[in-house]
């Protein structure tokens, strides 16, 4: 008896043992790391495209967090050396930030072996290219005829129908320079924006957070606002009457980088999902319909329906210097809510 | 405050160390009460006496721009009376309601309690993105107003402090209705029944009988409506909109988008200290009715 016992102990054991091996082994993930994200287009792109696409050539999961630029860099200094994600998705300004207060670790573009396909110029000691934005007047065609410029906003019958946002986001940030800019302002002077804003203030349909601009445009609250071209995208994919307008004085366009950031326990994960971000499959998914990405990556074809056909085209799209900015940009943004409240 | 809890004493048993023993067993809460309530809020309170961002010297400099400001008055003011304003709005309402619910059948009283805490059962972020799409411009009520000619021009409602009051009085009335319900219900309907066999009308019932008993309740529910409705970030910034600026907001833009913590901490203060300041007036007008009820 003690012999038949110890078998089937035995037996147990070694079941026991072999289910365990097979879930030890070939169908755990390797493990998971956590990303920052942009709140609408860009989280739904992701959660479509990145989140199957890294599970599948790495088996890692992808969780994400919806944040702007500026809220993420925020959010690591609080965290103080725990940072609550590994990788930063930045816009010109936050990243020169990010780097300033030492909240990003240096990047090693060896580690990404996509990189071959992304533009050298695009890749630096800090991080890496994922997409370039383009940021222009969104309006409802049904119910506007198309704005020429952004002196536009400002007349009937825009002005009645437009919803507008702060500083606290990159596109709503150029967007403001620009008017300033037709108004005769420039880069570090947004004096006129605010001027003309003021006047028109009572008659303007909606001030809004950025990330509730969508859902006030899509609800009929305004139908006319600044944003990108993805943001245009999503919506028009959902079946909201939107088009994108690039204004005469031309359309601001900036690059969309990813760095690890300060203290990430998951570096290796992180390359893992860079990596599979500017990779050929990835960027030619995004760049397709509902999301419209214009891909770094120069094995992909930029679409028919794209505001610029090649990479090269940058350079006729309106670019900010972000180190004259960033130190004002704090003053605007209180500014902003300050002026534009009732 | 109001919300007496009566602790049941066992007379008859006597062990050593009886008055200890319940306070041993508030020890765990007592503590996590300190370590993650008391010791953050103390630091919040010294993090608004540094003087400058990066948070290096001490001064008083955060309070000075913050007192020193006609702005931040008028936010601090626009706050406590978005407060009223929704506490005006859901007592209201709710009072009919808790007459009604005093004389209805038990099966009838029930549904109406549902019905009352039927908001608590929904997710904040889905009851205020609900508002957006009945308060919008071309939403439910807009619709109707248009349909039914009343008004040739879509209301504007979303983005206006109207539109925010309405929809907080439909999110922060079971915080009204459920302690209002509770004291209604334990009123002696002799003691109505008195008033009415002695000649009073239901009105001078209502006003002389029935309110100054319900008042322990209606100022527990004051109190709880216009503590959650001037702190209520998400249905203030999504309903409110960019141009109605309170007391939440102010907060997280100088903590998070300005990155200015100790001017955030200053704020934060000043947001708790006014609102503790009404509360007790409510509380204290509350404790004083049922003084006089009470003897």
């Amino acid at each position: 008896m003690p012999r038949l016992s110890l078998g089937r102990r035995a037996a147990l054991l070694s079941l026991g043992g072999l289910a365990a091996a097979s879930i030890a082994t070939p169908a755990r993930a390797r493990g998971s790391v956590t990303a920052a994200i942009y709140p609408g287009a860009w989280d739904e792109a992701f959660r479509t495209h990145v989140v199957p696409a890294l599970k599948r050539a790495h088996n890692v999961d992808l969780a994400m967090e919806p944040l702007f630029a500026v809220d993420q860099v925020n959010k690591v200094q609080a965290a103080r050396g725990a940072p609550p994600f590994d990788v930063f998705v930045l816009d010109p300004g936050p990243r020169i930030t990010a780097i300033e207060r030492g909240l990003c670790e240096p990047f090693d573009a060896r580690q990404i072996p996509n990189r071959a396909q992304v533009p050298e110029r695009m890749i630096d000691q800090w991080g890496i290219g994922v997409s370039v934005q383009v940021v222009g007047i969104a309006y409802n065609p049904r119910k506007l005829p198309v704005p020429k410029g952004w002196a536009d906003l400002f007349r009937e019958p825009f002005v009645s129908r437009l919803g507008i946002t702060g500083f606290q986001t990159t596109f709503g940030t150029v967007s403001l320079i620009e008017i300033a800019k037709v108004f005769g302002g420039s880069e570090t002077n947004v004096e006129p924006a605010f001027v003309e804003l003021k006047k028109v203030l009572p008659r303007i349909a909606a001030v809004g957070a950025p990330a509730a601009m969508p859902g006030l445009f899509q609800q009929g609250q305004c139908d006319v606002m600044y944003t990108n071209t993805q943001n245009v995208a999503t919506l028009k994919e959902r079946g909201v009457d939107i088009a994108f307008a690039i204004p005469e004085t031309g359309a601001p366009a900036f690059l969309t980088t990813m760095h690890l950031v300060k203290g990430t326990r998951e570096a290796a994960n992180a390359y893992r999902y860079i990596d599979t971000v500017v990779s050929a499959g990835v960027q030619e998914a995004l760049s397709k319909p509902p999301f419209n990405f214009i891909p770094v990556n120069q094995a992909v074809p930029l679409g028919a329906d794209m505001p610029m056909r090649s990479l090269d085209e940058m350079a006729n799209f309106v670019s900010h210097d972000w180190s004259k900015i960033n130190p004002l940009r704090s003053d605007w943004i209180q500014r902003f809510n300050r002026e534009m409240a009732r | 405050m109001s919300i007496a809890v009566a602790a049941p004493v066992a007379a008859g048993a006597a062990p050593l160390r009886r008055d200890i023993g319940p306070w041993a067993l508030t020890l765990p809460l007592g503590a996590a009460y300190l370590a993650f309530f008391v010791a953050p809020l103390l630091m919040l309170l010294a993090v608004s006496f540094y003087a400058d961002e990066r948070m290096t010297t001490l001064g008083l400099r955060q309070w000075e721009r913050f007192l020193g400001d006609p702005f931040h008055w008028k936010v601090v003011a626009d706050t406590l009376l978005l407060g009223a304003k929704t506490v005006a709005a859901t007592v209201l309402l709710g009072l009919p309601l808790a007459l009604v619910w005093r004389t209805a059948p038990p099966f009838w009283q029930r549904m109406l309690l549902f019905i009352v805490v039927l908001p608590l059962l929904t997710s904040v972020v889905v009851r205020t993105f609900a508002w957006i799409v009945i308060l919008g411009r071309e939403g439910v009520v807009n619709a109707l107003v248009l349909g039914l000619g009343l008004a040739s021009e879509p209301l504007r409602l979303l983005q206006t402090e109207l539109g925010l009051v309405i929809a907080l009085t439909q999110i922060e009335m079971p915080l009204l209705m459920l302690p209002l319900l509770a004291v209604i219900s334990r009123i002696d309907p002799n003691v109505i029944d008195a008033s009415a066999s002695l000649g009073a009308s239901p009105w001078r019932t209502l006003f002389t009988v029935i309110l100054p008993l319900s008042l322990p309740g209606i100022s527990a529910g004051c109190l709880l409506v216009f503590a959650s409705s001037t702190t209520a970030f998400i249905s203030q910034s999504v309903i409110g909109g960019g141009r109605l600026v309170y007391l939440p907001a102010l907060v997280w833009q100088q903590a998070m988008v300005v990155s200015d913590w100790p001017f955030a901490a200053t704020a934060a203060v000043m947001l708790m200290v006014s609102v503790m300041a009404v509360i007790a007036v409510i509380a204290l007008v509350g404790r004083v009715a049922a003084g006089r009820i009470g003897g």
